[in-house]
C-alpha cells in the first residue's frame, strides 16, 4: 500500500511543477489617472438627460456614435437650457440651483464647459428669471460669431438677456412683448415666436443694445395648425414644422426673416392621420439638405407622441426620400433625433424607453442600439 | 388681502402681456358663462371615494386617463399625498397655471380645467402623466404644459400638478 502511495506521488510531482511554472506573473501596479477625451469627432452627440423623475439633477452625456461609448458627463441642474458654441468647443448650460439642494435660495447661472476636457471653465450669474421650460435649442443660443450668448427669460413676462460669454458678464435685458425664445441670426439679430403667428426680430449693436425691432407677417395660425416651437437649423435659417406636418422654411440670413411657401410632409390622404411628433421633432443635414422627422399615426393632442417611423425629405425638391419603420428593430417611439453633419452621416434617435439607436443616415441601416442611454433623453445636440 | 391683490395684479399683468383684446373678451365671456353654470356643477367627491378603496380606481384620480387630466404633463398630485385638486402637505400651489378643456363623459359636458403646479419640494417622481388635448407650444403660455408653472413662486422647485375645475366650457 505504501509503495502505491509513493508511486502516485512520484507521478504527480512533474504535473504539480508544471502547474506552478504556468502561473502567470502578477498584474502590474496601476496608477490612478483621469481619462482624456480623444480628438473631437463629428460623430459625437451630446445627450441632454432631463432626469424627469428628479429634475434638480439633469445632465448632459457626451456619447460617441462610432464606439457606442459614453465619454463623459456635464452637470445640468434644474430645467436646464443647453447649447453648443458655433465652433463646438464649448457647452453652455443655463441652469437653476437651490442653496439646500431641493430648496433654499435660487441661483440662476450659465456654466461654460470646455468640450476638450469636460471641465467647467467659468460662469455668468443671471437674474432669477430664466425661462423654466423643457428642452429647446432656443432657450439659450450663441450669436454666429460667439460674441453674444442670449438667454430666454420668462416670469411669465417674456424677455431675454444679452450675455458676453468671453468676459463672463451680462450686458442687458430686452423685452420681447410676449414673444418667446431666442432664435439667433447674423450680426446681431434675435427673433422670437409670437402667439399671433409672427416673428419678432430685434437687431442689436456690437455692444448688445437694441437698435431696431420689426414684426413679420403671420406665417402660421396658432389655433388651426400651430408650429412646434423648436426650429431645426438649416444652412440659411431654420425649418419649423406644424402639428399637421406643414414645413415652414424660413431664411434668417437677411436683415429680416423671409418665408418660403410652406409645403407638406404628408399627402392629402395622409393629412390628419400621419403627423410629426416628439420632444425634438426633426434634424437637418445642412450640406445634403435632408430633413429627418419622427412620424406617427394619431389625431389632435398627439404632437408629443414619438415617431413609429422616421421619414426623410429633400429640402430643395420637397420630395420624401424614404420611410424607415422602427418596429422591426424592437424600438419604442422615437422622441428625439439628431444627425451628424459630416459626409458619412449617422442619425441618432432617442426613444421613449430611453434607448439610443444609431442609423446610417444615408441608407437607414441600423448600426447599433444602446439600451437606456439616459433617464429622459429629450434633446440631442451636435455642432 | 394684500396677497390676493398681488395675485390678481400678477395674473392680470401676465394675461395682458400675452393676449389680444379680442381674445380677452372671448375668454372672459366663456368664463362668465361658466360661472353662471357653476352652481350646477357636480361636487368632486373623488377624494372621498378614493379613501374607501384599497387600489387606484381605473379612470379615477390616480389614473392618467382620468377625464380631468386631458392636457396635463407632470406628476399626478393624487399619487403624491394630495388629490386631483389639492396639493400635497408642505407644498405651495402655483398662483398661475395653464388651462385645458376636458370632456367629462359622465355628464356629457366640457369643463375648463386649471392645471396648477404644487411647488417647493423636488419632483414627486410617481404617476407621470402626459396628455396634450388642446395643448399649444410655449408662445401660447396659457395652454402650454412644458413650462414650470412654479416660475412665479418664492420657491420654484416643481413637485406635482393638480387639475381644478374652473367651469363649464360653452361651445
Amino acid at each position: 500500500m505504501r509503495s502505491a502511495h509513493l508511486f502516485c506521488a512520484a507521478l504527480s510531482w512533474p504535473l504539480l511543477a508544471a502547474r506552478v511554472l504556468a502561473v502567470p506573473p502578477p498584474l502590474p501596479v496601476e496608477h490612478l489617472t483621469v481619462e482624456r477625451l480623444p480628438p473631437r469627432s463629428p460623430h459625437w452627440v451630446y445627450v441632454y438627460d432631463y432626469a424627469f423623475d428628479n429634475e434638480t439633477d439633469a445632465r448632459v452625456y457626451l456619447f460617441d456614435g462610432d464606439s457606442y461609448r459614453r465619454l463623459g458627463q456635464i452637470g445640468a441642474g434644474f430645467y436646464a437650457s443647453i447649447n453648443l458654441s458655433p465652433d463646438g468647443g464649448t457647452t453652455a448650460v443655463a441652469s437653476t440651483y437651490f442653496a439646500r439642494g431641493s430648496r433654499g435660495a435660487r441661483t440662476d447661472v450659465v456654466e461654460f464647459t470646455d468640450n476638450s476636457t469636460l471641465a467647467v471653465t467659468h460662469e455668468i450669474l443671471l437674474p432669477a428669471k430664466r425661462a423654466l421650460s423643457v428642452s429647446s435649442l432656443f432657450n439659450l443660443a450663441y450669436s454666429d460669431d460667439a460674441h453674444f450668448l442670449y438667454a430666454a427669460y420668462m416670469t411669465p413676462a417674456a424677455s431675454f438677456g444679452v450675455l458676453d460669454p468671453a468676459a463672463g458678464t451680462t450686458l442687458g435685458e430686452i423685452d420681447t412683448a410676449g414673444c418667446v425664445e431666442v432664435i439667433p441670426s447674423g450680426h446681431y439679430r434675435v427673433s422670437s415666436l409670437c402667439e399671433s403667428g409672427r416673428l419678432l426680430t430685434i437687431t442689436l449693436d456690437a455692444q448688445g443694445h437694441e437698435t431696431a425691432r420689426a414684426m413679420s407677417e403671420p406665417f402660421f395660425d396658432a389655433d388651426q395648425d400651430p408650429v412646434f416651437a423648436q426650429g431645426i437649423p438649416t444652412n440659411r435659417g431654420n425649418v419649423f414644422l406644424s402639428f399637421l406636418g406643414e414645413v415652414h422654411d424660413i431664411d434668417f440670413s437677411g436683415a429680416q426673416p423671409t418665408f418660403a411657401a410652406p409645403w407638406s410632409l404628408v399627402s392629402p390622404a395622409e393629412k390628419g392621420h400621419w403627423r410629426p411628433g416628439a420632444n425634438q421633432v426633426g434634424a437637418v443635414h445642412r450640406e445634403l439638405g435632408r430633413l429627418y422627422v419622427p412620424m406617427h399615426e394619431g389625431g389632435e393632442g398627439t404632437h408629443k407622441d414619438g415617431g413609429t417611423e422616421i421619414w426623410v425629405y429633400d429640402l430643395t425638391s420637397h420630395r420624401r426620400l424614404a420611410r424607415w419603420p422602427l418596429k422591426g428593430y424592437g424600438l419604442s417611439r422615437v422622441t428625439a433625433v439628431q444627425v451628424s453633419q459630416d459626409p458619412a452621416p449617422i442619425l441618432f434617435a432617442a426613444t421613449e424607453t430611453s434607448d439610443l439607436a444609431i442609423f446610417d443616415a444615408l441608407t437607414g441601416r441600423l448600426r447599433h442600439i444602446t439600451k437606456r442611454v439616459a433617464q429622459s433623453p429629450w434633446m440631442l445636440l451636435n455642432p | 388681502m394684500r396677497t390676493i391683490d398681488q395675485l390678481f395684479e400678477r395674473s392680470t399683468r401676465s394675461l395682458a402681456q400675452r393676449t389680444s383684446r379680442r381674445s380677452l373678451l372671448a375668454s372672459v365671456g366663456q368664463l362668465l358663462t361658466g360661472a353662471v353654470l357653476l352652481p350646477l356643477l357636480p361636487i368632486d367627491r373623488a377624494g372621498v371615494a378614493r379613501a374607501a378603496q384599497t387600489k387606484p380606481r381605473a379612470n379615477g384620480p390616480e389614473d392618467c386617463q382620468y377625464w380631468k387630466y386631458c392636457a396635463i404633463d407632470g406628476f399626478l398630485c393624487s399619487c403624491c399625498g394630495g388629490t386631483s385638486s389639492s396639493c400635497p402637505p408642505g407644498t405651495t400651489p402655483s398662483p398661475i397655471s395653464w388651462i385645458g378643456t376636458c370632456h367629462n363623459a359622465a355628464d356629457g359636458r366640457d369643463y375648463i380645467v386649471s392645471y396648477n403646479d404644487c411647488c417647493g419640494k423636488s419632483t414627486c417622481g410617481t404617476c407621470d402623466c402626459v396628455r396634450n388635448e388642446g395643448e399649444k407650444p410655449i408662445y401660447r403660455p396659457s395652454r402650454n404644459n412644458d413650462l414650470n408653472w412654479c416660475m412665479a413662486n418664492a420657491d420654484v422647485n416643481y413637485h406635482c400638478t393638480v387639475s381644478v375645475i374652473l367651469g363649464v366650457a360653452e361651445k
